[in-house]
């Protein structure tokens, strides 16, 4: 699969873009500022309808302006014409021509893994970070998830605000209990299915990039230990304390362990950068292995931080992305593309909201 | 750009607090209204105040009507056993529409939502105690939608009329998840309606 035309209107720093995508790697050279990683991010939110800046769509507009458009041209096993615009009064979203109306006919039309300096978040960051990373992966990959997300956020939200009245009434509580329950249930499911194999793959990825004396492993944290119904209700005493929900998949988390030992508490600043690239390509496998094609590459930044073995631990990840025809995305300040990778990139020059092909360099 | 007439501005701001009508439409109806013939904007005029003045709640199920009690609560043909608890009067008109159901109607008003700060006293669910004590109820059919919300109510409602001798059920499957009962089409409805299940076994 790979995305054949970005078109984009009044998006950040681009009142005007227009340009056409090879498979293969593209190589995004220019200076700080000049919009690099806005196209990444464009690339993303056609993938995933957000942005991994974790930012609102109002901020993706261009300064000034009403709305952005963002649309693609996107070629895999079929084609598809995504569009997308986005104001404070109006969001259209289509696909080949025809609106779509449930965000989950939508997603898995493209799909990207995206590697950039916030990854450290996984490791460093608070729970929500890792819950996030499992929430994405399983909303690419299991239809029935993000709704099943969406009702259980509501169900909790609404407990919650049944659980800071003055007086709780116990019939209405019990109500909403039954959804949390419902709901929370099957997503600790899922994401306890998800775990193991995402623990598998990351543990491969970390001995390509690090060395095979450093053993992986990612356990799955639910705060539902055995039975949602029973522990819920046991919680009920700290919960009025609390006055907040305080068990459930939202209180989940993972733990990272590096031979053995919390990666989050003793790992050094290099482990922990490895770690969390591992966790990308692990993503990034897992999408391949379910889907048959590899997922696009957004490299934002991370190169250039990595050292040369760091560095030759991503290179099978980026060849199979070659050999399957789908693309690597990489931002680059100067010209670091690894040589081992060969000298089939396109080079484009990203200056002031513009985006130029390179030719290519025989040197 | 040259600024438009206060009156339009104004109509345009009272014509976008209406259901469905963005900006846009707003604009182009009261662009239309002030240039079109004076007796149809009056007849109009008319049409709204009338309507707004005759219809009512009904007084026993809540739904939409001109005579209190409503046309279906006031028919000695409609079983009197059998009682359809809705959100919104016109989730009514959705439930007629397939023909197969012949009991009254009970009329919400809403549905639970603490985060919308709707609660119990919100809604008529006294009113439908109070029915429960005078009529010769047997069976309550709760068609709420499956939205958190729609859910949770029904449990709610489930679990406060349970009393011996009435049988509560509610519509089990076919409806959309998280839709309201408007999306239902016809057809979903009827096999719904007929594929209700006791509550007691949800649980
Ligand atoms: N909503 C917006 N409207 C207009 N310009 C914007 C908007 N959001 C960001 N920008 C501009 O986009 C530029 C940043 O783009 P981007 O983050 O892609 O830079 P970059 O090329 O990746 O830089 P770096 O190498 O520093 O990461 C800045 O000049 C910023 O002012
Ligand atoms: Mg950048
Ligand atoms: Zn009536």
């Amino acid at each position: 699969m790979h995305l054949a035309r970005l078109r984009l209107r009044d998006f950040r720093n681009y009142p005007r873009l227009d340009a056409e995508f090879a498979p293969g790697f593209h190589l995004l050279l220019g200076d700080n500022a000049q919009g690099k990683t806005n196209i990444l991010e464009a690339v993303y939110l056609v993938a995933t309808l957000r942005s991994f800046r974790g930012v609102g769509s109002a901020q993706m507009v261009r300064s000034g302006q009403k709305g952005y458009f963002v649309g693609s041209h996107i070629v895999g096993q079929g084609e598809h014409e995504t569009k997308m615009y986005w104001s404070l009064r109006e969001r259209n979203l289509s696909l080949d021509g025809m609106p779509v109306r449930k965000v989950t006919d939508y997603l898995g039309v493209l799909r990207t893994v995206v590697f950039c300096t916030e990854d450290l978040l996984l490791v460093k960051g608070p729970s929500r970070s890792r819950r996030r990373f499992l929430d994405l992966l399983l909303s690419q990959t299991s239809p029935a998830y993000l709704p099943l997300l969406q009702r259980y956020t509501r169900a909790l939200r609404s407990r919650n605000a049944i659980l800071k009245q003055p007086t709780i009434n116990p019939l209405l509580l019990a109500g909403f209990s039954q959804e949390l329950l419902q709901a929370g249930g099957e997503i600790t499911q899922l994401r306890c299915e998800l775990a193991p194999k995402i623990s598998a793959l990351a543990r491969l990825a970390c001995r390509r990039i690090a060395s095979d004396t450093e053993d992986l492993q990612i356990e799955y944290l639910p705060s539902v230990k055995k039975d949602f119904t029973v522990e819920l209700a046991q919680s009920a005493a700290r919960e009025r304390t609390y006055r907040t929900t305080v068990i459930g998949p939202h209180r989940d988390d993972l733990d990272l362990l590096l031979n053995g030992r919390s990666a989050t508490q003793y790992g050094s600043e290099g482990q922990k950068r490895t770690l969390a690239i591992a966790m990308k390509v692990a993503q990034a496998d897992y999408l391949t292995g379910l889907h048959g094609t590899p997922p696009i590459l957004l490299i934002d930044d991370i190169m250039g931080e990595l050292d040369l073995k760091r560095r030759t631990g991503l290179f099978p990840l980026l060849q199979r992305s070659r050999l399957a025809r789908s693309q690597v995305f990489m931002t680059a300040t100067e010209e670091n593309w690894p040589e081992e990778l060969g000298r089939d990139v396109q080079r484009w020059l990203v200056k002031e909201g513009g985006l130029c092909p390179l030719p290519a360099t025989d040197s | 750009m040259s600024a438009l007439p206060a009156a339009i501005v104004a109509l345009i701001a009272s014509l976008r607090s209406l259901p469905g009508i963005g900006p846009r439409s707003a604009e182009r109806i009261a662009l239309h209204l002030v240039q079109a013939d004076p007796h149809a904007v009056e007849q109009l005029a008319r049409h709204l105040t009338e309507a707004r003045a005759r219809v009512q709640l009904c007084a026993t199920c809540g739904a939409l009507t001109e005579t209190s009690p409503c046309g279906t609560c006031s028919d000695p043909r409609r079983d009197a056993t059998f009682l359809c608890v809705v959100e919104r009067p016109t989730d009514t008109l959705v439930i007629e529409k397939p023909g197969t159901f012949r009991g009254r109607y009970h009329v919400l008003g809403g549905k639970l939502s603490p985060l919308n700060g709707i609660e119990p006293e919100d809604l008529r669910i006294r009113e439908l105690e109070e029915r429960l004590t005078r009529e010769p109820v047997k069976e309550i059919l709760i068609a709420l939608g499956t939205d958190v919300e729609g859910d949770a109510t029904s449990f709610y409602l489930a679990r406060r009329l349970a009393r011996p001798g009435l049988k509560i059920s509610r519509i089990a499957h076919g409806l959309p998840a998280g839709a309201g009962l408007d999306f239902a089409d016809e057809l979903t409805l009827s096999r719904a309606l007929e594929g209700r299940r006791d509550m007691k076994q949800d649980e």
